[in-house]
């Protein structure tokens, strides 16, 4: 079973040829001029840098008015880092070749390179992020939800105006509804099928992220299942601490993710808990650094 | 010959659907229902409706699609060259021994939670700490088991959970 162990060596090895409906070219993402970065504001940026002065002003507020940082983090980690990670995975423009995770998704899937279809594989692993979430402690975990969502929103509208040019606000907020109606039941459906059978799982994955194809390509569905449990996997080993902190990302489609012996599961907690210990005793660690998050679970 | 064994192999992968879990709530298509009458026609079957009378396969008339562009505003990308596209797109999928097989056995590895028995996530995600009843209290909405009670609706809109 070599040559299949990874999702996407898995949906290339597929003999069957399935030519599923082409709709590509009903509704491009045409343009790169007016792309709307991945991050908005400079601030959002990895060059930028904050001058001396403001960062210890920050600093000085934290610790003065002991603002809980793991709930100033929600803002950046979930609404800009891991919004960030989402968008990216099935962004794609017409006049531009393909990542290699968007290959993944367009060309060995076969989706259509639609802005709808880069919604649903967004929300994809949107959901994928929800389930982590949920195990933070509730009002923390509900917090990242909400920003990572709020995010979506004020992303996709933007880009409905300057890539999509939809003049019209009131068009805008037909689609923006749409989305909504489309998010919820992506993710209810991904949270039965979490919650219950592979069956159940890779209908959801059917009907949102495939459209209801009426010809899939059974070893794609397979593909898509493994690909999901993948990434979940590698989310339950991470404490709380390090995906509140931004620490994780998506595991490429081409990768194939090997199961941790109990040792090696041991070394790595191990390991995290001397790394956050010691930066918790750290008397040189700024305020804004600090968390109150486990690093234990 | 091989279109014999392909029509064989069809067979098998529609006992293999029927014993598919079927939907909890109500969905304009059925994974199963669909993928079921598509195998069926492979496999040389009729597609038989609930009383074992036989289905004529209904494609939709110009003048169908007609009124259903004139009626709706229609969702995102569709339009009438599309429709006239999936009208014309119900053709008959060719099949190899090969290509066939391969749909059974990826059927049987998602129908045997191959992938969820192997990656064994544990509880720390399906009884997640901020709200370990969450998937169970989904779960019995769905199956219409235990009634969300008028509290405990408020409770969820006032506190999230």
């Amino acid at each position: 079973e070599t040559a299949q162990d990874s999702p996407e060596l898995l949906a290339k090895s597929s003999h069957l040829n399935s030519k599923p409906l082409d709709v590509s070219n009903k509704a491009p993402v045409k343009t790169a001029q007016n792309k709307i970065p991945l991050a908005h504001s400079k601030y959002e940026s990895s060059k930028y840098e904050l001058p001396k002065w403001k960062e210890a002003l920050g600093e000085l507020v934290i610790r003065a008015f002991h603002l809980d940082m793991d709930r100033v983090r929600a803002g950046p980690v979930a609404g800009s880092y891991y919004y960030k990670i989402c968008k990216e995975q099935g962004l794609q423009y017409e006049d531009e070749p393909l990542s290699e995770t968007a290959k993944y998704f367009y060309e060995d899937l076969k989706l259509p390179r639609t802005f709808s279809q880069w919604f649903q594989i967004t929300v994809l692993h949107e959901w994928i992020l929800f389930v982590r979430m949920r195990a933070m402690p509730f009002k923390y975990g509900r917090n990242y939800q909400q920003k990572l969502v709020d995010r979506t929103f004020s992303d996709i509208e933007l880009r409905l105006f300057e890539e999509m040019k939809v003049n019209s606000g009131r068009i805008a907020d037909q689609y923006l509804k749409d989305f909504n109606t489309q998010l919820r039941g992506a993710i209810f459906a991904y949270d039965e099928g979490f919650a219950t059978d592979d069956g159940t799982l890779a209908t959801a994955v059917w009907r949102n992220l495939f459209g209801g194809r009426k010809n899939i390509d059974m070893v794609h569905l397979e593909s898509v299942v493994r690909y999901i449990y993948s990434q979940l996997y590698v989310l339950s080993r991470l404490s709380d601490r390090e995906f509140a902190t931004g620490k994780f990302k998506f595991v490429p489609p081409g990768v194939k993710v090997e199961k941790l012996t109990p040792k090696q599961e041991e070394e790595l907690k191990a390991k995290t808990i001397a790394k956050y210990e010691a930066l918790d005793k750290d008397p040189k660690t700024l305020p804004s650094e600090r968390s109150r998050l486990s690093y234990t679970n | 010959s091989s279109s014999q064994v392909v029509r064989d192999s069809a067979k098998k992968l529609v006992n293999l659907l029927e014993k598919y879990p079927k939907d909890r709530i109500h969905h304009l298509v059925s994974f199963r229902d669909v993928q079921i009458a598509r195998f069926r026609r492979v496999a040389g079957l009729p597609n038989v409706d609930d009383k074992g009378k036989s289905i004529k396969e209904k494609k939709p008339s110009l003048d169908e699609i007609k009124s259903i562009i004139n009626r709706t505003s229609g969702p995102l990308g569709l339009n009438k060259e599309m429709l006239t596209k999936i009208q014309n797109k119900m053709v008959d999928e060719k099949f190899t021994e090969e290509s066939i097989n391969e749909q059974i056995r990826a059927l049987s590895t998602i129908m045997n939670n191959k992938f969820r028995n192997y990656y064994d996530i544990g509880d720390k995600l399906y009884k997640p700490a901020g709200n370990p009843q969450y998937y169970q209290r989904l779960i019995n909405a769905v199956d219409g088991k235990k009634k969300e009670s008028l509290f405990t609706a408020m409770r969820t809109v006032l506190f999230g959970k």
